[in-house]
């Protein structure tokens, strides 16, 4: 319906274009730009920045995270070594709850900040950044989630991967157990790879 | 206005209230059996859609529209689920499955703001739809459509159900009116076929047998019993009565018969007895007239006149009162008599005695009549010498004889202008001895009249008369109809 809705408001805008076209003698091409939009009808598709953004504040839904492990009733997620997402996660998980708690971004520089974080975002360009985060998440209860190719091989717990030009997302099982975490099955589900390999990267 | 038997109805008002009150009940429990049936498959529903939204979560979160397909491809052991489906946040349709590919058909529409749950009851179908929501925003929507074909197999089966139970229970509900009308219509049937013979019999010794029960019909057989014993009792001493009453006029009739024979025997012996001494008072005096009447001298001689015109008096007294007698005892010989040649036979012959008189008679003729033409002719010549008598002070007269018709009777009459009767003693005209005239005015014995009732009557015929003091009398008769058996008395 709101399609229909947009559809009519686009003709309405269209004809007015029109009109004022023939008014000003404007340019085709601006009214062929016009049509086109016209002819799509649809919201435009999010990018894979926003889809992974707003997977990041989903995956938090499907995750137990070990009793007591947080003191502080506020839910962390933190992007590590720059933020890639363009303000696409603060739109995201703005005034957003999980299980009641509300939904905080933190941005930290070093692997050395994430304490206190549940979900731990590593931009995968940074190898290095990866392998010393994947490291000190060891010692505490955080979900790893990056877009490193190797990331699950590397012992990291959910790996961003692109199928047939959607993100899709695969799960180390074995990782996330070590981490103290329980995944739904629900999400386990939705997932394209389901894995468990050791820290060294070996299928068990 | 509607003849059908006690028993009739009594069967039909049983298949009515037994049939009734099954459609009724069945017509109850199908309502019923609807209602929760449709709550059931609500509920069912309801159940299914909440675990499929509950399922779909992750896949609509992760947009994963295959894990949505197989999560409503469980449906597929739910037989009456025509197709569901999963709707993004924006209705568009994210997932569906149809349990008959190419079957999606429905429509969603517009899912109420604030709802939990929507149905919507098509013609066969119905459609639930749930929204899908995660953390407390809605992130999509899940539909389910049923086919309603189950609610119309359950009708059938209802149906079905109902009309065998209506069938056997009509049965039974005639089986137990048959059963009944033994025990209660029966007796009130035998009651009535036992008042239709009773009355068409005439038959007031019938009765019912006795009642075993304890009822109003028993009630009524009693009644009905006690009635006839009544009605018989009554007809017993009514018959008792009018035999005794029979008796009584027999005797009577009897006694009355013999006495009057006996009385008539009497004076007629007595009559004859009579004539014998007058004869010879007659006889002797006319001889003692003839052979010492130069002795007698002339005083002597008016004497024996006057012996003589008395026995001759009393002579024609005892031949009046013998001819009365006579009339009263002979047989009856029934023929065709011409009354008009008989009046006009005796006018001539009172005529020819005195011709100086100046009598017109007036003689009609009449229609034959039935009866003994010897007493017949006696009694007209009573009344014609009556009328000859009493018109006799009169220089002239008028005597008529005629009929006249008035009401299927034919009535005759004799007419006179004489001297006439006072009307107030019309009904002692007929009664023997009775005269209404001095003897000294007009002579007479009185019996006359007497003796012409008394003809009349034996043939069953009456007669009465009318008239005032010097104006003349009529007297009507009239004889029976022809063909008629006239009365003996």
């Amino acid at each position: 319906m709101d399609q229909v809705r947009s559809r009519q408001s686009l003709r309405r805008l269209t004809s007015a274009v029109f009109l004022r076209c023939l008014a000003v003698v404007l340019c085709p091409a601006l009214f062929t730009l016009f049509a086109a939009l016209a002819a799509s009808g649809q919201s435009p598709r999010p990018t894979d920045l926003q889809v992974k953004a707003a997977y990041l504040y989903n995956f938090g839904k499907f995750v137990r995270w070990p009793e007591g492990s947080f003191a502080e009733p506020v839910f962390t997620v933190c992007v590590l070594g720059g933020d890639p997402f363009e303000g696409a996660l603060d739109q995201v998980t703005n005034g957003q709850t999980i299980n009641g708690v509300p939904v905080k971004v933190a941005r930290i520089a070093s692997s050395g900040g994430i304490n206190g974080c549940r979900v731990l975002f590593i931009k995968g360009t940074e190898g290095n950044l990866v392998r010393s985060a994947l490291v000190a998440a060891r010692k505490t209860s955080v979900l790893t989630v990056s877009d490193a190719p190797e990331f699950l091989r590397q012992g990291g717990m959910i790996q961003f991967v692109l199928v047939q030009d959607h993100v899709r997302f695969e799960v180390n099982l074995n990782a996330v157990r070590e981490g103290g975490l329980q995944l739904s099955a629900e999400l386990l589900k939705v997932a394209t790879k389901v894995v468990a390999l050791n820290s060294s990267g070996v299928p068990q | 206005m509607n003849s059908r038997s006690i028993s009739a109805r009594l069967t039909i008002m049983n298949l009515l209230v037994s049939g009734a009150a099954l459609l009724l009940a069945s017509a109850g429990f199908f309502a019923y059996d609807q209602v929760t049936f449709r709550q059931a498959l609500e509920r069912t529903l309801s159940a299914q859609a909440q675990i499929i939204g509950s399922n779909g979560v992750s896949a609509l979160l992760f947009n994963d529209p295959q894990a949505a397909a197989s999560t409503l491809s469980a449906l597929r052991t739910s037989t009456n689920i025509a197709s569901a489906g999963i709707l993004t946040a924006d209705k568009r349709v994210f997932a569906n499955y149809t349990r008959v590919p190419g079957d999606e058909t429905v429509t969603i529409p517009a899912m109420p703001e604030g709802q939990d749950e929507a149905f919507w009851f098509r013609r066969a179908h119905l459609v639930l739809m749930r929204p899908i929501s995660s953390e407390g925003r809605v992130i999509g929507y899940v539909y389910i459509r049923a086919e309603l074909r189950e609610i119309d197999v359950r009708l059938q089966r209802y149906g079905l159900i109902a009309v065998a139970v209506l069938l056997l229970s009509l049965l039974f509900a005639l089986f137990v009116s048959r059963t009944f009308q033994k025990s209660l219509a029966g007796p009130i049937i035998r009651l009535a076929e036992m008042t239709r013979r009773v009355s068409r019999e005439k038959d007031y010794s019938l009765r019912m047998p006795a009642s075993t029960d304890n009822n109003e019909v028993a009630v009524l057989i009693d009644s009905f019993n006690a009635m006839l014993e009544e009605v018989q009792e009554r007809d017993r001493s009514l018959q008792k009565a009018h035999d005794e009453l029979e008796q009584r006029v027999e005797e009577r009739t009897r006694d009355l018969v013999s006495a009057n024979r006996e009385l008539e025997a009497f004076s007629y012996s007595v009559s004859h007895d009579l004539r014998g001494p007058i004869d010879a008072l007659n006889g002797f005096s006319y001889v003692l007239l003839q052979q010492y009447g130069a002795a007698l001298g002339s005083a002597g001689k008016e004497i024996v006149d006057h012996i003589r015109a008395s026995a001759r008096r009393m002579r024609d007294l005892i031949d009046v009162l013998l001819n009365l007698s006579r009339v009263t005892t002979s047989s009856i010989h029934i023929e065709n008599v011409d009354l008009s040649a008989m009046v006009r036979s005796i006018a001539d012959d009172l005529s020819r005695a005195e011709p100086r008189r100046q009598v017109e008679f007036k003689i009609a003729q009449v229609e034959p009549v039935q009866g003994d033409a010897r007493l017949l002719r006696i009694a007209l010549d009573n009344l014609l010498r009556n009328s000859w008598k009493y018109t006799s002070k009169h220089a002239t007269a008028r005597i008529e004889f005629g009929a006249n018709h008035d009401m299927g009777r034919t009535i005759f009459y004799v007419k006179d202008d004489g001297a006439g009767f006072d009307a107030a003693a019309a009904g002692q005209l007929f009664q023997p001895f009775q005269r209404l005239h001095k003897s000294t005015e007009f002579q007479g014995d009185g019996i006359g009249l007497a003796t012409v009732r008394r003809i009349l009557g034996r043939h069953g015929g009456e007669i009465w008369a009318r008239g005032a003091r010097e104006e003349g009398a009529t007297f009507f008769f009239v004889l029976p109809q022809q063909g008629r058996e006239p009365g003996a008395r």
